[in-house]
């Protein structure tokens, strides 16, 4: 049975349901107080431990119902064209069902010592499916998790069923002439288990093989150029940038809440404690002021950044997300504030809507920057700190440098990240070198990782501010 | 005197059977979580909409067990010294200022500084002992004899840090208190811990509990929840309210009634004297159950679309009753 709920966890995973090892003890015990008997029993109990959100319940329901399908041999029966065989299943309860993956050297496998040709022509199902499901649990199977690997599993499980036999008695059968029947029989059943088997594969594919394919593309993605990533990847994307969000939230939460418990503060005590002689029982602590992050983040959609304006507006979306006081804008060469079209609209509609309304070609950062100073300049402040995403190729139009370093002057962080790299900063038309001096940083960003770890920078100034 | 773990549930149906003895129905999800909260000693989340019985659950399994119930409310703001202990710093100045003179006497015949010094740190706990303790929710859970049903309801108000904060209570049964130590619990008490979902709460909090999410009831549930707590209500309004009821959940409120809406609507039919329900009398009584205008508003344009289904609905119940 543990081997059974080991593999239920592994399932689990595969369709993106984080277990942890807690859980999975849980669970464990779960099962040995209300048993294997009941089927509905069983699943509330599983569920009330593995499943920690509603959004989760759903997940594991889903895998529950088809990890505690009954893998019966011949369900394909009918495309598989084996007339021999009676295609209705006897619907086999849920008890034997669990049963079935238990395997061990202990179980009830009664027709271990049948051939394999026999339980075929015999087209004793049940039987065959216990075989099966041996097979698989003996080479493994649980451990598949790319389709390349589908040829080589389907004929170890063959090879575990006792394939070599069947194939002797094949090719007996070919040279004995009076049995042409039982010839044509047996390769019939061959191709049947074939199918069967192929099939049972796919099947676990598909539940098993999940979570780890998807890992090794999100770690794909992570590392990618933003500017090579397939338009089919964005929701994957936005989702990875969500994570990693998530996750650097939570982690600043903690710096917070260190930084907030403070030291005693003597002054504030020894007044609150005057009126008891100097005797202190009213402590005051000395505590941080956490400040509400204020972010203005400028984002270039022109031509030359087209590429990345989607990932750049993308990360700006997260931002928005993650910190609570975020003013986004976005440029090709007048400044708009697209904050509310954000905060209004879902992921994809919204940046196609920036995208669509901003976007174009001829960037002017000096605008840009005439802009800003105009109508943004007055609210910046010591607590703002600015945040630049963009090319700056400013198509040999004015810079403007002289607003950074007003800009600089006044935000408490300018931060540029450019797609480019830092080696073509300064060449053609780009103004990078003349806006770098003007930026606490400024830095090559065209990664996911880039992303994160600016985003990790961007948050811990912004906690570190006493 | 009973203590929490003499009573032993032998099955789930048991603790079923032991809810509904105490007019709570209970679906089997939730008979589950609570069977296996009360034998793996763990901490369950019970998250739902308003109104599902979520704290009504910690009180009735309390009433169960007899054993007390404690009840902390979560806030913004809500922290260590309203959740778990205070000094009771009057009673301390007030015992220096008494003691004064007992003090004096005891310095007096100590000479120099650091022998008096000496003399005070062989008493110096004793302004920190429990006698100067407020306990608070949380302390007195941990504090009683025979343990206890912990409720801590609407978790979902309480700041980050104070969810911090409970994570050592719920995973161990034990807070750290500078002064005394680390205090453990005498008896391991059945957890409670309520959230409406107004936030998500942190994986951390999650992992040490079991999870329950009680939704609205099936009409079969509900029918038998209303048989319990409305004693007198005729079987055929008991069925047509539920219809009526499950069918109005089905229209995009602001929210959606719930049990204890049912409930309430039944008591006020009851006491209208009324043998079924006719439209004028729902229009009536709509808002006894609907608490936003709007609402109202949307379920009134809809009356007669929603008795006709209800109707339909009772005529041929869902094959849910369990």
């Amino acid at each position: 049975m543990q081997a059974t709920l080991e593999d239920f966890f592994k399932a689990l995973r595969g369709s993106d349901l984080d277990v942890s090892l807690n859980a999975q003890i849980d669970a464990a015990r779960a099962t040995a107080l209300v048993g294997w008997g009941e089927r509905e029993l069983l699943k509330a109990a599983l569920g009330t431990t593995l499943a920690k959100t509603l959004p989760d319940r759903a997940v594991f329901d889903e895998t529950f119902d088809r990890f505690f399908h009954f893998d019966s041999f011949g369900t394909t029966a009918a495309s598989a064209g084996a007339p021999a065989v009676d295609a209705s299943q006897p619907q086999a309860p849920p008890r034997e069902s669990s049963g079935q993956g238990s395997g061990g050297p202990g179980g009830c496998h009664g027709s271990a010592g049948q051939a394999l040709s026999q339980l075929l022509m015999s087209g004793d199902s049940a039987a065959l499916s216990r075989r099966m499901q041996q097979a698989a649990r003996e080479v493994g199977l649980t451990d598949i998790w790319f389709f390349t690997q589908k040829g080589h599993y389907t004929q170890k499980i063959q090879q575990a069923m006792g394939l070599e036999l069947l194939d002797r008695e094949i090719s007996e059968a070919r040279r004995q002439i009076l049995a042409p029947q039982r010839h044509a029989d047996l390769e019939l059943a061959r191709k049947r288990l074939f199918n069967e088997v192929h099939n049972f594969v796919e099947r676990k594919l598909a539940m098993y093989g999940a979570a780890p394919t998807r890992e090794l593309h999100d770690e794909f993605l992570q590392s990618q150029k933003l500017s090579t990533i397939d338009r089919r990847d964005f929701t994957r994307m936005h989702e990875i940038v969500r994570k990693i969000a998530r996750r650097l939230a939570e982690r600043h939460a903690c710096r917070k809440r260190r930084e907030q418990r403070g030291q005693l503060d003597f002054r504030r005590t020894m007044r609150a404690n005057a009126a008891y002689g100097g005797v202190m029982f009213e402590t005051h602590w000395r505590s941080t002021r956490i400040e509400r992050p204020k972010v203005v983040a400028i984002c270039d959609v022109s031509g030359s950044v087209r590429q990345y304006a989607r990932f750049l507006l993308l990360f700006l979306y997260s931002l928005d997300e993650l910190l609570s006081d975020v003013q986004s804008y976005a440029f090709t060469n007048h400044l708009v504030d697209v904050s509310a079209t954000f905060e209004s609209l879902p992921v994809e509609q919204a940046v196609d809507r920036v995208m669509q309304a901003v976007g174009g070609s001829g960037t002017d950062y000096g605008q840009m920057l005439l802009d800003l100073d105009e109508q943004l300049m007055h609210r910046i402040d010591h607590r703002t700190t600015v945040l630049v995403l963009g090319d700056a190729r400013n198509n040999r139009g004015h810079p403007r440098s002289e607003i950074m370093k007003t800009l600089y002057g006044r935000a408490r962080r300018v931060i540029w990240l450019n797609p480019e790299p830092r080696s073509f900063w300064g060449l053609g038309d780009s103004e990078m070198k003349r806006y770098a001096p003007y930026c606490h940083i400024a830095r090559e960003c065209n990664s996911l990782r880039h992303l994160e770890r600016t985003l990790d920078e961007l948050l811990r100034s912004n906690s570190a501010s006493a | 005197m009973k203590s929490l773990h003499d009573t032993h549930f032998a099955s789930v149906d048991v603790v079923s059977s032991r809810l509904a003895d105490a007019d709570y129905i209970a679906s089997r999800q939730l008979a589950t979580a609570v069977y296996l909260a009360f034998n793996l000693e763990k901490p369950v989340l019970v998250e739902g909409p308003a109104g599902v019985g979520k704290t009504e659950l910690a009180k009735t399994m309390a009433g169960i067990l007899d054993v007390p119930l404690i009840r902390m409310q979560c806030y913004e703001g809500l922290d260590e010294s309203k959740a778990l202990y205070e000094w009771k710093y009057g009673k301390q100045l007030l015992y220096t200022q008494l003691l004064k003179d007992e003090l004096a006497g005891l310095m007096r015949d100590a000479e120099g500084l650091a022998a008096k010094i000496d003399r005070l740190h062989a008493h110096d706990d004793l302004f920190f002992s429990e006698h100067f303790l407020e306990p608070r929710p949380l302390y007195q859970a941990l504090h009683q004899e025979r343990g206890c049903v912990l409720l801590i309801d609407e978790i979902d108000k309480s700041d980050p840090e104070f969810e911090a904060f409970l994570l050592e209570v719920l995973s161990d049964f034990q807070v750290s208190v500078p002064e005394l130590g680390t205090i453990a619990a005498k008896v391991k008490p059945l957890v409670f811990l309520t959230s409406n979902n107004t936030r998500e709460m942190s994986d951390a909090l999650k992992r040490r509990c079991l999870h329950l999410h009680i939704p609205f009831p099936d009409a079969g549930i509900e029918s038998r929840i209303l048989e319990r707590r409305v004693p007198g209500l005729s079987s055929k309004l008991n069925r047509d309210l539920v219809a009526f009821v499950q069918a109005v959940r089905e229209l995009e409120l602001k929210k959606q009634p719930s049990v204890s809406e049912t409930i309430d609507w039944a008591k006020t039919l009851l006491l209208l004297n009324s043998e079924h329900l006719s439209l004028d009398l729902v229009r009536d009584t709509l808002n006894v159950f609907l608490k936003f205008e709007q609402d109202i508003a949307t379920a009134a344009e809809q009356l007669p679309t929603l008795m006709d289904k209800a109707r339909k609905n009772a005529e041929f119940p869902h094959a849910s009753d369990a």
